[in-house]
């Protein structure tokens, strides 16, 4: 009834070049038609927008990734803190991420794309992985990004009627617009030596 | 002919009547039931006896963590994230504080390592011994209850003297444990780390823990109400499981050997024998059995791990004020309820710019609507619950 996986993925240090992982990931992002990237040991392959949904279904059937761990988004608009208004000059864009494992050998594999900003448009994955479902209602509330072929794009856990996407950086944390506290309040840089000695007086 | 309308009515009637046709129903369970821990609310649209349409109403609980932990710094973030699995707290802590570790490139030392791995063994047991207390009160067993949760007690007061917290310790601190007090890294050790006995306490603790499962395992598997209640119920394919993202002992009692302690480096498992518990069916059975034995795996790990715990520093050299270098990275860790990670988005500064979490609850409850279509009424009760999820964990 028991049995341990003989694989273990060897623990590798972060090097630029020559990732054991390399080679895995560029003949991943071949398949896909997309770009491999390694950085700490995660593996991201970005692909363009409209190949987003034959990249999924080449990854479960080619690569046996058919774990579906999570899909969620970044609102790229490095410009802004929290809470700010949008300046006019930076590029907002949105960067649509899943990732997806396999069950043998323990690859994973972060998949991502980029959305337009005014527009975020992408068919839904739930045809490829039945999990899609939930994590996209949540990113469609969360960043306003429209599934297409989504039966049911109704709020998750935001209660029925609010307005905004919360996770947009252009959305304002309230409590903290009006008392910033304990927000950032302890990055003042600290004396670097005690000023005493002796710790025990 | 003309057929006026108390005809119509008249034949639509009769026509009820020989078709045996029976109305539909919209039950409503939650979201104060106690059988959801927590505040989930099911909507169940129910014929007869089966259910046929079950949507689960969450959100109760949303505390928005990924947007305040883009307000927060790091050494903050640890409180919060604490709070996600509050059955487990102590596991949460660790994916996170390793990613941010990745991040900065610091090596933690040893001794600190094995402190977070028996740490976070003893989440393990204490998570898995509240499934055990309360799966059996839901399908009417009581008795296991009151064996569970003493013997939780006890690896909770263990995990309380050692980090002073029994459900949100936050004793992890980028580049290893939180020293006790008078034993700071810029200062010579005087205290010791680990308060007097906790080591062989947890030995002792660790065999009774074993034996309580015994105990466990002869109140439940000897019980036929119980058997026949789960046998057979809410039967999960490993392909269907992959798909919804069910992770941990969910997945494992489909037949998956997959472990991440075994997969990941997260912590060094490497060093410890231990065994993946995988089940046979993927029934409601098979995942009670799974975490029992999961137990008894979590305390060999314990003991071997206090066998040979190293001496050394808890911290590694970190600067006060952390500022994560610009980089992003996915760093998951096999938490009680299943996969846990972090992706996390550094842009240079003090706080992450984007902290999204993978918590485990919420892609296995995502499964219910699948997983509940034509079952008994009771048995919704009975899947949900073998399902082990937190709703804090789900809500986020």
């Amino acid at each position: 009834m028991t049995s341990s996986p003989s694989e273990t993925e060897a623990a590798v240090e972060t090097e630029p070049q020559a990732h054991p992982l390399q080679e895995y990931a560029d003949g991943v992002a071949d398949a896909v038609g997309g770009t491999a990237e390694i950085q700490f040991d995660t593996i991201k392959v970005k692909v363009p927008n409209d190949a987003w949904v034959d990249a999924h279904v080449t990854a479960r059937d080619q690569f046996d990734l058919v774990f579906f761990s999570w899909l969620s988004a970044i609102d790229w608009c490095n410009e802004v803190e929290v809470g700010d208004e949008l300046s006019e000059e930076v590029e907002e864009r949105f960067e649509l991420l899943t990732t997806l494992g396999d069950l043998t050998e323990g690859k994973r594999v972060t998949f991502s794309t980029d959305l337009d900003a005014k527009t975020p448009v992408i068919p839904s994955l739930i045809e490829v992985f039945a999990g899609a479902n939930w994590h996209e209602r949540e990113a469609h509330e969360m960043f306003g990004i429209d599934f297409l072929g989504h039966p049911n794009l109704a709020h998750l856990y935001l209660p029925d009627g609010f307005l905004g996407n919360p996770l947009r950086k252009s959305f304002p944390l309230l409590t903290r617009e009006v008392k910033p506290w304990p927000g950032k309040v302890d990055v003042e840089a600290m004396p670097e030596k005690p000023t005493t000695e002796n710790p025990e007086s | 002919m003309t057929i006026n309308s108390d005809t119509m009515r008249h034949l639509s009637e009769a026509q009820v009547s020989v078709e045996l046709e029976t109305e539909d129903m919209t039950l409503n369970i939650g979201p104060q039931h106690p059988s959801t821990h927590g505040v989930l609310r099911l909507v169940a649209r129910i014929d007869g006896e089966r259910a046929f349409d079950v949507q689960p109403v969450i959100g109760y609980m949303h505390r928005g963590y990924e947007k305040i932990c883009e307000v927060r710094t790091y050494p903050q973030i640890t409180t919060i994230i604490n709070r996600i699995d509050w059955v487990s707290g102590y596991a949460n802590e660790i994916p996170f504080i390793v990613a941010a570790e990745k991040l900065m490139e610091v090596e933690v030392p040893e001794r600190a390592q094995y402190i977070r791995l028996i740490l976070t063994e003893m989440a393990r047991i204490s998570s898995h011994l509240i499934f055990m207390a309360s799966y059996p009160l839901e399908l009417g067993a009581a008795t296991p209850l009151f064996f569970a949760l003493r013997e939780r007690e006890r690896v909770l007061d263990l995990l309380e003297s050692v980090t002073g917290g029994r459900f949100h310790p936050n004793f992890n601190r980028i580049g290893g444990v939180k020293p006790a007090a008078g034993a700071g890294p810029t200062m010579k050790k005087t205290s010791q780390d680990l308060p007097a006995n906790f080591l062989p306490e947890t030995r002792s603790a660790m065999d009774r823990v074993m034996e309580v499962c015994d105990e466990l395992e002869d109140l439940v598997a000897g019980n036929e109400i119980i058997l026949a209640r789960t046998r057979g119920v809410g039967v999960i394919p490993v392909e269907v499981a992959a798909a919804y993202g069910l992770s941990g002992p969910n997945l494992r009692a489909s037949g998956v050997p997959f472990d991440l302690r075994k997969i990941e480096d997260y912590l060094p498992y490497d060093r410890f024998e231990f065994d993946v518990i995988t089940g046979e069916n993927g029934d409601c059975w098979d995942r009670w059995h799974c975490r029992l034995q999961e137990i008894r795996e979590s305390g060999k790990i314990i003991q071997q791990a206090i066998d040979d715990i190293p001496s050394g520093d808890l911290l590694a050299k970190v600067p006060k004020l952390i500022k994560v270098p610009k980089g992003e990275t996915y760093v998951r860790a096999e938490n009680p309820k299943g996969e846990m990670g972090y992706y996390l988005v550094s842009d240079g500064k003090d706080g992450p710019y984007r902290l999204k979490i993978r918590s485990a609850s919420f892609s296995n409850l995502s499964i219910l609507p699948w997983v509940l279509e034509g079952v008994l009424v009771p048995d919704i009760i009975a899947i949900m619950g073998s399902l082990d999820f937190v709703l804090g964990d789900v809500d986020r």
